[in-house]
């Protein structure tokens, strides 16, 4: 196992080998070993910008060659600094370029019970993961300009319906600032930092746990979820059935017309 | 009180989504979670089924549900780019209504992912 990071973490005892690279310094990296996958010359100056030495980065290089069957597992460690969805892209496609010799495969690590679930259902339903905007009446895809907290921190989104997360306690702050300036809608099994922010909060009967459905993990095998108790509080799925059917009363915006001209931003 | 037993229950608290929790319940809790980590365990024995919040709010008052799914359709309904976010710790078939409806709101959604 190959550690990549830019402190020595607790993961580092289970690691072979550790690269500890310069922060902010992950899409150069990634890029030097995309040129190196494809023998490519590589500058020196750049190489010693990322904290590697160009013997390190070689080997890495001839270690994925040489596996049988080669994963990347990524966090927020990468999307979330210098280069944010720039980053990941830039690994997803090391990993494509890789199977022109091996098997490689990139997976993202999940914190979250079933955001892996969500990025199938999204998937399926509308062809892209996440961050997808409807307001043309089709869905378009762009992380980075339809992303949440690039959505809120620009003020760009005039009403909110979270579920199954609670961005009050843990977004950066004039993300949260633009949810409580806007109407939100927070379904949640506790009242949370959301909630309190929030104009309507509704009481959900918790997941996995009073709630039955499907769940995927991490390497995208849907698990059933069985329940050992039994909520006094309406599922996830019921109320956000009952939102949808009670807006279905109401005239279509797309019918009408008007307010596409609002849309086409 | 009876005990009910659940094998091969589903931890949902993180990704690795373990599929072999074996959970002890009586009527309102979860006693004992064999087989989870400390987080499952804590994840398992934090919920409980007993009524500890109002089942909905409106502007911090108690409301009925029935009047804050109406208040919620109005106000997503009169927004311009209404945004739809979180889906991590729901089903997948709540996720699916969820797109179903920012389809139809003409909106945004959007998940963890986007972190």
């Amino acid at each position: 196992m190959v550690l990549v990071d830019i402190r020595e973490t607790k993961s580092v005892k289970a690691s072979d080998i550790f690269l500890q690279i310069r922060p902010g310094k992950d899409f150069e990296v990634i890029t030097i070993l995309r040129a190196l996958v494809k023998e490519q010359p590589v500058d020196e100056s750049q190489v010693q910008e990322t904290g590697l030495t160009l013997e390190q980065l070689q080997d890495f290089v001839d270690r994925m060659k040489k596996a049988k069957f080669g994963v990347f597992f990524f966090g927020m460690g990468l999307s979330m600094t210098r280069g944010k969805h720039m980053n990941s892209a830039a690994l997803l496609t090391l990993a494509a370029e890789l199977n022109a010799f091996t098997k490689f495969v990139a997976m993202p690590m999940r914190g979250h019970g079933n955001v892996t679930g969500a990025d199938v259902i999204m998937r399926w339903q509308t062809g892209y993961p996440f961050a997808i905007q409807f307001g043309r009446g089709y869905p378009r895809y762009n992380p980075g300009e339809f992303s949440t907290v690039d959505l809120l921190v620009r003020g760009d989104v005039d009403a909110a319906l979270i579920l199954g997360a609670d961005p009050g306690a843990t977004m950066p702050q004039p993300a949260i600032d633009h949810l409580a300036r806007i109407p939100t809608i927070c379904l949640d099994p506790k009242v949370t930092h959301t909630s309190r922010l929030s104009r309507v909060h509704i009481t959900t009967a918790a997941t996995g746990i009073s709630a039955p459905g499907t769940g995927y993990r991490m390497d995208e095998v849907p698990l059933p979820l069985r329940p050992a108790l039994k909520s006094p509080y309406p599922t996830d799925e019921q109320v956000v059935r009952r939102i949808h059917e009670a807006v279905l009363k109401k005239p279509d915006w797309l019918q009408q017309g008007n307010r596409m001209a609002l849309n086409q931003v | 009180m009876s005990l009910n037993i659940v094998n091969n229950a589903t931890c949902t608290f993180c990704g690795c989504v373990c599929d072999d929790i074996e959970l002890h319940a009586d009527e309102e809790r979860i006693i004992e979670a064999k087989k989870a980590c400390v987080l499952g365990k804590a994840w398992f024995l934090n919920h409980t089924a007993e009524r500890l919040y109002p089942e909905a709010l409106i502007d911090g008052k108690e409301a009925t549900v029935d009047e804050a799914v109406e208040f919620a359709a109005e106000l997503l309904d009169a927004a311009t780019t209404p945004l739809v976010y979180g889906m991590s710790n729901i089903t997948c078939e709540a996720q699916r209504e969820a797109v179903g409806l920012a389809e139809r709101l003409g909106g945004v959604v959007d998940s963890h992912t986007s972190l």
